[in-house]
């Protein structure tokens, strides 16, 4: 009785974790399916969505809710911005070594924004006490935490959101095309430039989401970011690259596997556990456990 | 209607179309012929926005649009099916022929468009939600064609639509050009099948090595020796 109650707990632990995994890595899935670039910058966007939910909350006084989607909208228009300003230029002057330049150009606005943080909010941590108080039991033998249960309902709402926008209507669907076809979707008369660089504000969005709904759990600090980083390239690795439906799953995966290295070995060796596994899936399954062959989709 | 001319286009160091210029009328079935490598698709391309021209200038309905982004010939009124046909694989037939109507914000007509494409082409409506990536290659230059039309476009640009169809599909691709030629949509056709196209088209032109070589009306170039040697197979 005690071994089952403890596998549950594990489960609904890992479930709670995986979910916000997920939101992270679809959104670094959409921009690797759609503007095929390897983010290495994703997780500062998570940092700045965890600090603008902390300025909505103590300065501007908004509730948890209105702050969360307050730092999702200014990480959209920040996500605008960067992408004009830095992967625009670029595709408009040459394509070639398109991926290894993106890669460098992440990992560059990756410093700049982790020292441009630093340098106007300095390095201390910011976090606020609660957003919703109190604690459930949800068939578990320990209580958790309801904002924790808060952030992982929001992360699934905020996925199933923008599975129907990408599903149902015209501009999703146009976010599909360029993802299958560029020529293609533009000879339909799709704005390439324009799919782009919204694609690439939404998947900031999706971040900052992320960030902000576990402001509470983790308080902000300019380098918070590389966690997070980390973990949605292990779930981006393990169910193969630019596909949404898979990253949900991965997130799950990525989320039991940590959860179980920490039961069983202790804080620390989550990393080390949860990689081993995954490189060993991959020798089985190379290209990941959701890739179909030949066909590349954001959405499937 | 659309007007060409000496245009210049390169890839890279290369030159592949060498001072072209012609003259497309509205209502007109225009053919381009040439052998392989000629640079036919070079030259749709570059009308498409798809290539940039080098030199010269291209206009549409009065305007200038030489260089212009793909996606803004669209919405004045161009379609490409391209050689390569370039649908979306992982979509359903359905939401490939929506994407052909992403242009136009009118629901009535894109409902419009979908059942003239579905009359043209039935065997669409019955694979509608089937994925492109899994239909035969037949089925796929119909529905590259059919998403084409999706827009109403005033005209089609066609590279090579019969390419690896059957003789019955053929014969409904040409069939379907007819019928779109009655409809007032000006037609620009690249073909392998130069006998049938001669017979549809008004007026071709003979592309070969990047220059025009040959121009003028349908029965004209059919009983020009030249062309009747090159691609009829008749001495
Ligand atoms: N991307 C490219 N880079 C370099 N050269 C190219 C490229 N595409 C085409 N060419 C060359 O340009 C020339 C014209 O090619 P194009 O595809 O326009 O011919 P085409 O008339 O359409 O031939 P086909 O009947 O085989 O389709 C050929 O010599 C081809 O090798
Ligand atoms: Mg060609």
């Amino acid at each position: 009785m005690e071994m089952l109650q403890q596998s549950w707990d594990i489960i609904v632990t890992a479930i709670l974790r995986g979910g916000l995994y997920a939101l992270m890595a679809v959104g670094l899935s959409l921009v690797f399916g759609v503007m095929n670039i390897a983010n290495f910058s994703h997780g500062e966007f998570y940092m700045i969505g965890s600090y603008f939910a902390f300025f909505g909350i103590t300065e501007f006084k908004f509730g948890p809710l209105p702050s969360i989607i307050f730092a999702g909208l200014a990480a959209f228009a920040i996500g605008m911005i960067v992408e004009r300003g830095v992967f625009n230029p670029l595709r408009q002057k040459s394509k070639k070594g398109w991926l290894m330049n993106t890669f460098l150009l992440t990992l560059g606005v990756s410093i700049i924004m982790q020292n441009g943080v630093r340098m106007i909010w300095g390095s201390r941590y910011r976090g606020v006490t609660q957003f919703w108080p109190g604690r459930t039991k949800i068939f578990t033998s320990m209580e958790i935490a309801n904002d924790r249960l808060v952030a992982f309902i929001i992360a699934m709402i905020t996925i199933t959101l923008l599975w129907y926008f990408l599903t149902y209507t015209r501009t999703g669907r146009a976010i599909r095309a360029v993802s299958q076809d560029e020529t293609g979707a533009s000879l339909m008369g799709i704005d390439l430039n324009w799919i782009h660089t919204l694609t690439f504000a939404l998947s900031c969005m999706l971040a900052a989401i992320a960030g902000a709904s576990l402001l509470s759990i983790n308080p902000a600090f300019p380098t918070m970011g590389v966690n997070p980083l980390y973990k949605s390239w292990f779930v981006l690795i393990l169910v193969g690259m630019g596909n949404i439906w898979g990253s949900i799953y991965g997130g799950l995966i990525v989320g039991l596997l940590e959860t179980i290295s920490i039961y069983r070995f202790g804080a620390g060796w989550q990393d080390v556990i949860s990689l081993i596994i995954i490189i060993l899936i991959l020798l089985v399954k190379p290209s990941g456990l959701f890739a179909k062959k030949g066909v590349k989709s954001v959405l499937e | 209607m659309l007007e060409i001319r000496q245009l210049d286009v390169s890839y890279g160091y290369l030159q592949v179309i060498w001072g072209v210029s012609l003259k497309i009328n509205e209502g007109e079935v225009v053919a381009i012929l040439g052998t392989n490598g000629a640079g036919k698709t070079t030259l749709l391309k570059t009308v498409m926005g798809l290539l940039t021209a080098s030199q010269g200038t291209i206009t549409f309905l009065g305007e200038e649009i030489t260089n212009l982004p793909t996606f803004k010939l669209i919405k004045r009124g161009l379609s490409f099916v391209s050689e390569e046909r370039n649908l979306f694989p992982a979509m359903t037939v359905f939401e490939n022929l929506i994407l052909g109507a992403y242009t136009v914000r009118d629901k009535k007509k894109i409902n419009d468009a979908l059942e003239y494409v579905f009359t043209l082409f039935p065997r669409l409506a019955e694979r509608k939600n089937q994925l492109a990536g899994t239909m035969s290659g037949g089925e796929r230059q119909m529905l590259a064609i059919a998403r084409g039309l999706m827009h109403g476009p005033r005209m089609l640009i066609l590279d090579e639509p019969s390419m690896g169809l059957s003789p019955m599909n053929v014969e409904a691709v040409f069939e379907t050009i007819t019928r779109l030629r009655s409809g007032q949509t000006t037609i620009v056709i690249v073909e392998q099948n130069v006998n049938t196209t001669l017979r549809i088209a008004d007026r071709a032109y003979v592309l070969e090595q990047g220059r025009i070589v040959l121009e003028g009306t349908s029965a004209e170039l059919r009983s020009n020796d030249q062309v009747r040697e090159m691609y009829l197979g008749i001495c």
